[in-house]
This record gives C-alpha cells, sequence and structure tokens, in this order.
C-alpha cells in the first residue's frame, strides 16, 4: 500500500505542515516579512480553490480571479467606508469623478458587518448563477474554460470601465487597516498571519473532508466520465454547480482576506494573467493534492519574489518554459514525484513481506 | 437605462455608420478566430498561444519592415510563412504528445504563450512598434454620410478572401477530404489510409500562419506590443465558442458579434457593449451549448 | 398498465428515420434479448429509454409513470439501470470506489457533503462481490483491470445501484468462453428477481438466458416471441440471410 494514499498519514502531514508554518513568526521579527508570508497563505487558499475545481472536479476554471477579485472589492469597499462618515460621507474618489452623493451600489458597505456578508454572498453567487447555466447546458472541458475566461475579460473590462463607482484603474485604497469593534487588524503583525493562517487551516480541512465525502467521491466519478454518472442517477450539473460554487467562495474568502493585508485592490486582480498563474500554482504543484496545489503557491510565489529581482525579465520566461514540462511530463505535479517515491518504497516492502497481501489486511496500519 | 435617449439621439445616419463599423469589427474577429477554428476543428485543440501567435505576425511584419525593407504587401504572406514555421515546430514538439489530454494541451499552449510573449519582449523590448502602410491605406473613404477608413476595408477584403481560400482548401482539395475524415473519426480514417498526423501537424501550422496573417494586419490598425495577443485572443475564442468549432460557424458568429458589439456600443459604449454581449453568449450557450453549426457528435 | 412499455417510438435525424413506430411491452422478471442486424436501432433504443437521446415522439411507460423525455440522472432514479457497449467505469478510482459511486440511494449533492458511507453499501457489496468474483480486485484501480474484468465491474456497477428494469449492451463482447458461461449464470439468476432487457449478436448466448426475443429491422418490431417461434419465423430469417449476403 502506498503511504501517499493513506488517509491517515495525509492528516498526519497536514498536521506538520501547519504545525510548522504557525511557528514561522515566533522567529521572524520582520513585520513587513510575515505580511508578505500572509500574502501566500491567501494565494496558497486560492491554490486550493483550485485544486478542488479542476484536480477533483476536472473543471478547469480559468476565471478564478472573478470570485477573488468581487470578494476583494467587497472588502475594500468596507474598508473605505470605515474611513468615512457623517462628515465626509464619500471616498475621495468619487468627489474627483464628480459624484455628488454616495451611490445607492455603496451604501450597504457602510456598515461592516453587511459589507463583509456581501463581499462574500455576491461571487458565490455570480459562481452559481454562471456555473448553473453552464453546467446545465452541458458546457464541460475546454469550452467552459474559454466561458470562464471571456467572463473575467468581461468583469474586468466593466469595473475598469465604472469609474466614479469603482475608481477604474486605480483601484481603491482603503486608508485604514479593517476594525471588528474595538479591535483592528494590523496587516504588519503576528496576529495577521495567524489570522490568514487559522482560516487557511480551516478551508483544508473542510476541503479535505469534502474530498472524503460522498459527495467528494461523486465529482470525482465525474472527472473521469460525467456521461456515466448520469446513468447512476447523479444530477451532473449539480455537482458540477456544487464544486465550482464552493470553490469560487473559497476565493472570495482569499479575495477579502488579501484586500485586509494589502488594503489595495485594482482591475489588476481581474488580469487573466493572474487567474492563470492560479492554474499555474496549483498544475506545479500538484492539482490532485490539496497540499500540493498549496505548495505550489508558495513556490512559485515565494521564487518569483526571491529570484524575480535578479531575473525580472527571464521569470516569465523560466516559469512558462517549466510550466510546459510539468504539464508534459509530470501531470500529477511535482507532489507526483513524492507519490512514485513513495510507492516505491511500499512495493519494496511489499516484496520483503512475500509479495501480494489479500485486500482485506491492506487497511491502514496507524503509525505509518 | 438607454430607453430615454434612444428616441432622443438616435440619428439614421450615425446608426448605418456603427452597422458598417460592426462589419469591419466582424471581419476581425473572424480572422482572428479563423486559425483557432480549423485548429479546434480538425485536432480538438485550444490553442492557448493564439493571441501570441498574432503578436509574433505582427512582430514578422515589423522586423522585414524595419531591417529589411521589405513593401508591406510582401510582409503579410511572409508573417503567414513564418508564423506558420514557429507553429509547426510547436506541434512537433509539443502538442503532438497531447492529442489525447485536451486540457493539457490547453494549459501547455498557454505555458508556450509565455515564453513567446516573454521572449519576443526580450527581443524586442516593451516599447510600442509601428508597421508603416503605403498612404493610400490611411486615408478614409467619404461617401454620403458613410465614412470608413481605407485600411478597414483591406482587412475585410483579406477576410474574405483567406475565409474563401479556406473553404476550398476543405471542400475542393484532397487535403481537406483527409482533414474532414480526422475531423468525422480519427479512426476510422487512419484505416483509410490518412495519416492523421500529418494532417494534424498540417493543420496546427495553417491555423497558426493564419494567425500570422492577421497580427500583420493587426499591427498597423493598432500598435505593436509584446502583449498585444490577449486583446484579440478573448473574442477568438467566443467566435469558435458560439460557432461551434466549424468554419461556417465562425463565420456566422464572427458576424453576429462583430455586429452586436457595434450596435451595442452605439447605443451605450465600448466596454459595457462588451460585457452585454459576453452575458447574451453566456445565455445563447445555455439553449444551443453546441454552438450555432457544431458537427454531430461521435457515438458512444 | 404494466411494467414497462414503449408505444409507437419514433427518432429521427434531420430526414433519417432511425426508429420507426417501435412498441413493445415487457413483464416483470423477465429476460428480453433484443437483436436484429446492424443499424436495426437497438443501441438507439437503449439511448431513448435511459434519456441519452430523446425521442422524435411516441411514449415510454415505466411502472404506470411517462418517463419520456425525462434527463438521464431521473430516469437512473425511477430505476433503470444500463450498461455500456463499451465498458465505462471511472479509471482513476479504485474497484472499491466504482462500486461505491455506483451505490447511488441517495443523490442529492448537498447531503451527500455530509455523508461519508451509503448504510446498505456493505451488504451490497458482498452480494456483488459473490456475483463478479472482483473481491480480490477490491482496491484495485479500475484503469488497470483487463478487458474481462471491467466488464464484471460495470455489470456490478449495475446491480449495486438496484434497479428493477436493466438494460444491458453487448455484456459479453470480447469475453471468453468461461466467462460467458458465468454471465449466463448470473443472468439467469437475475431475473428471478429483476427485469432485463439485452441486447446481443450472439445466438448461442441469447438461446442460453432469453424468456423472450425482439427482433427489430429497419428501426421497427419485426418479430416477438419464445426462441422457438423466432427460429422459426420466415421474415426474421429473411432480414438476417438478406444480411449475411451482403
Amino acid at each position: 500500500m502506498n503511504l501517499y494514499h493513506n488517509v491517515r498519514a495525509q492528516w498526519l502531514a497536514y498536521l506538520v505542515f501547519y504545525l510548522f508554518l504557525a511557528a514561522v513568526p515566533l522567529v521572524v521579527d520582520d513585520n513587513f516579512l510575515l505580511n508578505q508570508l500572509s500574502t501566500y497563505g491567501v494565494y496558497g487558499m486560492l491554490a486550493l480553490s483550485i485544486s478542488l475545481c479542476w484536480g477533483f472536479g476536472g473543471i478547469l476554471n480559468l476565471g478564478q480571479g472573478i470570485a477573488f477579485g468581487l470578494g476583494a472589492y467587497g472588502m475594500a469597499m468596507t474598508m473605505q467606508m470605515q474611513s468615512q462618515d457623517a462628515s465626509n460621507p464619500m471616498p475621495p474618489f468619487m468627489l474627483n469623478n464628480s459624484l455628488d452623493h454616495l451611490p445607492l451600489l455603496w451604501k450597504p458597505f457602510a456598515n461592516t458587518g453587511v459589507g463583509m456578508v456581501l463581499a462574500l454572498v455576491v461571487p458565490t453567487l455570480f459562481c452559481l448563477v454562471f456555473g448553473g447555466l453552464m453546467f446545465r447546458a452541458r458546457v464541460s472541458g475546454p469550452f467552459f474554460a474559454i466561458m470562464t475566461l471571456a467572463m473575467l475579460s468581461a468583469w474586468g473590462t466593466l469595473i475598469l470601465d465604472m469609474q466614479p463607482y469603482t475608481n477604474g484603474v486605480n483601484g481603491i485604497t482603503p486608508p485604514a487597516p479593517l476594525h471588528l469593534g474595538e479591535f483592528t487588524l494590523d496587516p504588519y503583525s503576528p496576529t495577521a498571519y495567524w489570522t490568514v493562517l487559522g482560516l487557511l487551516v480551516v478551508a483544508t480541512v473542510v476541503a479535505k473532508l469534502m474530498t472524503l465525502s460522498r459527495f467528494g467521491l461523486v465529482v470525482q466519478a465525474i472527472r473521469n466520465d460525467a456521461e456515466r454518472v448520469r446513468f447512476l442517477g447523479y444530477s451532473v450539473a449539480g455537482y458540477e454547480t456544487a464544486i465550482y460554487t464552493i470553490s469560487g467562495f473559497f476565493a472570495a474568502v482569499a479575495g477579502c482576506l488579501w484586500v485586509t493585508l494589502t488594503q489595495y485592490v485594482s482591475p489588476a486582480q481581474f488580469d487573466t494573467t493572474f487567474s492563470l498563474s492560479m492554474v499555474i500554482w496549483a498544475g506545479i504543484g500538484g492539482r490532485m493534492s490539496l497540499m500540493g496545489a498549496i505548495f505550489g503557491a508558495f513556490l512559485i510565489q515565494g521564487a518569483q519574489s526571491y529570484l524575480g529581482d535578479a531575473f525580472l525579465n527571464t521569470w516569465l520566461l523560466i516559469l512558462g518554459a517549466f510550466f510546459i514540462l510539468v504539464v508534459r511530463f509530470l501531470p500529477k505535479g511535482l507532489i507526483g514525484l513524492v507519490e512514485s517515491a513513495l510507492g516505491r518504497l511500499g512495493r519494496k516492502r511489499g516484496h520483503d513481506n512475500g509479495g501480494s497481501v489479500p485486500a482485506q489486511q491492506m487497511l491502514p496500519q496507524p503509525g505509518e | 437605462m438607454t430607453a430615454g435617449s434612444f428616441f432622443t439621439s438616435f440619428d439614421l445616419s450615425a446608426f448605418i455608420n456603427a452597422l458598417i463599423l460592426g462589419i469591419s469589427i466582424a471581419s476581425i474577429w473572424l480572422i482572428a478566430a479563423l486559425g483557432l477554428t480549423i485548429i479546434y476543428g480538425a485536432a480538438g485543440v485550444i490553442n492557448m498561444a493564439h493571441g501570441e501567435f498574432i503578436m509574433l505576425g505582427a512582430y514578422s511584419s515589423y522586423m522585414l519592415q524595419s531591417s529589411f525593407g521589405l513593401p508591406f504587401a510582401l510582409c503579410v504572406p511572409a508573417s503567414f510563412l513564418i508564423v506558420a514555421a514557429v507553429g509547426l515546430i510547436i506541434e512537433r514538439g509539443l502538442i503532438r504528445y497531447l492529442y489525447k489530454r485536451p486540457l493539457d494541451t490547453l494549459l501547455a499552449t498557454f505555458g508556450v504563450s509565455l515564453v513567446l510573449m516573454q521572449g519576443v519582449r526580450l527581443l524586442f523590448g516593451s516599447d510600442p512598434k509601428y508597421i508603416a502602410v503605403p498612404p493610400a491605406f490611411s486615408s478614409n473613404i467619404q461617401f454620403a454620410f458613410i465614412n470608413i477608413s481605407v485600411f478597414r476595408v483591406v482587412v475585410l477584403l483579406v477576410t474574405i478572401a483567406a475565409t474563401v481560400a479556406l473553404w476550398a482548401l476543405f471542400y475542393r482539395t484532397r487535403f481537406g477530404v483527409q482533414v474532414r475524415a480526422v475531423m468525422q473519426d480519427k479512426e476510422m480514417a487512419a484505416s483509410f489510409g490518412v495519416n492523421a498526423d500529418r494532417v494534424y501537424m498540417l493543420t496546427f501550422a495553417l491555423g497558426a500562419g493564419l494567425a500570422g496573417l492577421a497580427g500583420s494586419l493587426f499591427g498597423v490598425l493598432n500598435i505593436v506590443l509584446p502583449t498585444m495577443g490577449a486583446a484579440y485572443v478573448v473574442q477568438a475564442f467566443l467566435v469558435v465558442v458560439v460557432g461551434g468549432g466549424t468554419l461556417a460557424g465562425s463565420v456566422a458568429a464572427g458576424g453576429a458579434t462583430g455586429e452586436l458589439q457595434s450596435i451595442f456600443a452605439y447605443f451605450t459604449n465600448d466596454t459595457f457593449a462588451r460585457f452585454v454581449l459576453f452575458v447574451l453568449i453566456v445565455v445563447f450557450l445555455r439553449i444551443r451549448p453546441q454552438g450555432l453549426f457544431a458537427p454531430s457528435a461521435k457515438r458512444r | 398498465m404494466g411494467f414497462f412499455e414503449i408505444r409507437d417510438l419514433c427518432k429521427s435525424f434531420d430526414t433519417v428515420t432511425v426508429i420507426n413506430q417501435f412498441s413493445i411491452e415487457l413483464v416483470e422478471q423477465t429476460l428480453c434479448c433484443l437483436v436484429g442486424p446492424n443499424g436495426a436501432g437497438k443501441t438507439t433504443t437503449m439511448d431513448l429509454i435511459t434519456g441519452r437521446q430523446k425521442p422524435t415522439s411516441g411514449q415510454i411507460m415505466f411502472c404506470d409513470e411517462d418517463i419520456t423525455g425525462l434527463d438521464e440522472h431521473e430516469i437512473a432514479r425511477r430505476g433503470i439501470g444500463r450498461k455500456f457497449q463499451v465498458p465505462a467505469v471511472f479509471r482513476d478510482l479504485t474497484v472499491k470506489q466504482n462500486l461505491e459511486v455506483a451505490c447511488s440511494r441517495s443523490t442529492n449533492p448537498v447531503k451527500n457533503f455530509f455523508r461519508f458511507r451509503e448504510p446498505v453499501f456493505a451488504a451490497k457489496l458482498e452480494e456483488v462481490l459473490a456475483l463478479t468474483g472482483l473481491g480480490p480486485r477490491l482496491n484495485t484501480e479500475a484503469g488497470i483491470l483487463s478487458h474481462g474484468e471491467t466488464q464484471w465491474l460495470e455489470i456490478g456497477m449495475v446491480l449495486m445501484q438496484d434497479p428493477r428494469l436493466l438494460l444491458f449492451d453487448e455484456p459479453v463482447a470480447g469475453m471468453t468462453e468461461q466467462e460467458i458461461e458465468k454471465t449466463a449464470e448470473i443472468f439467469n439468476r437475475l431475473k428471478k428477481t429483476h427485469s432485463l432487457v439485452v441486447v446481443e449478436h450472439d445466438m448461442a448466448f441469447v438461446k442460453q438466458i432469453a424468456d423472450v426475443v425482439t427482433v427489430m429491422h429497419m428501426g421497427s418490431l419485426l418479430a416477438q416471441g419464445s426462441i422457438g417461434e423466432i427460429e422459426a419465423n420466415e421474415r426474421v430469417r429473411e432480414v438476417y440471410l438478406g444480411d449475411a449476403e451482403d
């Protein structure tokens, strides 16, 4: 039995991985570095959402930036409104765009609670409606990917174009960090780091449980052969819409976190390159593995920050070439190497035990 | 939001100009989509590097013109050949290993697009380049209240010529019969002695060449930049998706979407028109997911 | 009103009529073999029954309910299971997972979110393993099974569904003599509790299992009856001999 497929070993790996990450602020004093590491956590959550949708569900989503960006805009609007008061009811950029009162679109965001809920609900609802329409019509595979790309570019241009409401290409830069009652979430603090990490842990656990549930099993069956699943009595469109929407919800959470960390959002979050790089993270790390995808995001974004300065011009060239190699030779990503290494190890031990073991005895052993 | 302004601002001559502009937009989208259509139609490959092939076409024309002083009329076919050769190399080196994994070809070609875009940026820099055309092309045609630039008419004519040539290739030559046989059923075609591998290779090169041809024209319509491909590729994809991956479908879809874009833009503005058009396409696919003219699906 | 009935079923693609005024009726707990020359419309009939294609006109009734034009999953939920001509299993999943997916008592995505196992699965699994003998391969990925084993797995999946009506499209294609023997045994056992429709070319196999034989030709019903009646039927002979001369 390959240790890689052992569910207990997988939980153990998550535990070690996250304990290690949780300990980082204890040794890192540099708050700017911590802030940067926190944003990696956000990217990790995005990669996780891609892994759920694409790795497990087989639905390639090239427009995850929609959910991320809408979530980010919602959060930015909420944080911006926290800096406005009765004497100064409108964000400054609106005055520059000659609006004379706060637009209706912005009013709900005056209430922090409502604003944060909207920041999560709007993108999720979008995924539900768009996914529902597409999957019911049985648009799938490359065609669905293209449609997500088209929707992404439509949203990007729309937000760019609604200058008086969104400040166009400049985006929104809330002047103060997020307050929740008395509490202020300083983006340059261990608290912010642990908040992001905590939510990433929750997301990972939920996602992992989901893949282990019957829902996850059916979704993986759909990835293999959607047509066959229909004849077993499952509504494929329902399952596809569900996994796409859940994945979009995770991306929306990531979008909210990202704005609290950077205090900035712009139409650049709707760039196709950004959405496609999420797919690259998951693809290089290993789309079929939640941890592989998260690790891929850390690896690529980390490399981009540290090598990027030195190789600024060639970075995308290297990344593109590396990605081509992974797609061509390592469809399971870098984590696939771990899988085959552990598989070889397992086989060797299997031979020592005298070869074939009856299937019933091949249950996971604790402590493996 | 436009119902009120509709009656007050409706102006027939401007509207007819918008319709004519629509034809021009349609021809641009169609020629951008032609290469994509035949690559998708014949081999089922979604080529994400198509935009970069267009960009390469523009840079080829720029280079031939500025370094070798080639006249523009010769740059266009030369760009076709150069980009077709690039396409051929990429097909042989990468794509042919991935035909059985459609989503992976999409991703691999995305990797290719990154490499091409960054490679061109390293070679030529990020500053815009311009392609010069004979002065006759840069004027406008005035006819009563109709006003359109000569070069847009040139693009329209090239698009029509390329479409007719493709149609003739597919329906009037032996190669065309082979391509259509492979499209219908690869195994069956192979058993009749059609070399599917060679058909895929040549279609991919042809599709890339068409992108190069489009690029050399777009380089004149707009400035030449390493990132210019992205501006055309989404529309080109939509034309293929709405058309269903056939040549006739792409012609109809290109015409319809281009015209609608121009009409919506007449009543609102360019970006809002684009948003409405995309939403309409989503709704259209809900009703007709296989596109306008789809080949019948293979039975299990 | 009966268990299963097809009335005046028609299906045409553009100008070509594939199924033309086809009607049959099935009695519960029988095995009906659907035979006919190539292009007679057998697989299309299967597609129409299971909702893979929508009929141009006509009616399909199942357990006193009109199921014409319903979606595939709705028909499957009403108790019609189908095995495909080309075995279709989930290649990345293990044999056990394949059977687990097929054990589709609860199909709601939201409810399945909170379910980690199907209560009836264990009992059902034992039953299916006893029939198909896939026990030793339980943790093997379905993608690396042999052709015969893949056929067994798909038969097992249909059984897991526990449908009232089972449709099999050429179940013994590519099987060895012994495997065909075993399949016949299973079918004969199954028809005591279930209703089956089997599309088959292998007449020796049909003789072993069929209660009723339905012959299709050019999309219509040519003859129906016991195997003896069919063998004696002049028109059936004509069609088959005519076909053989081509």
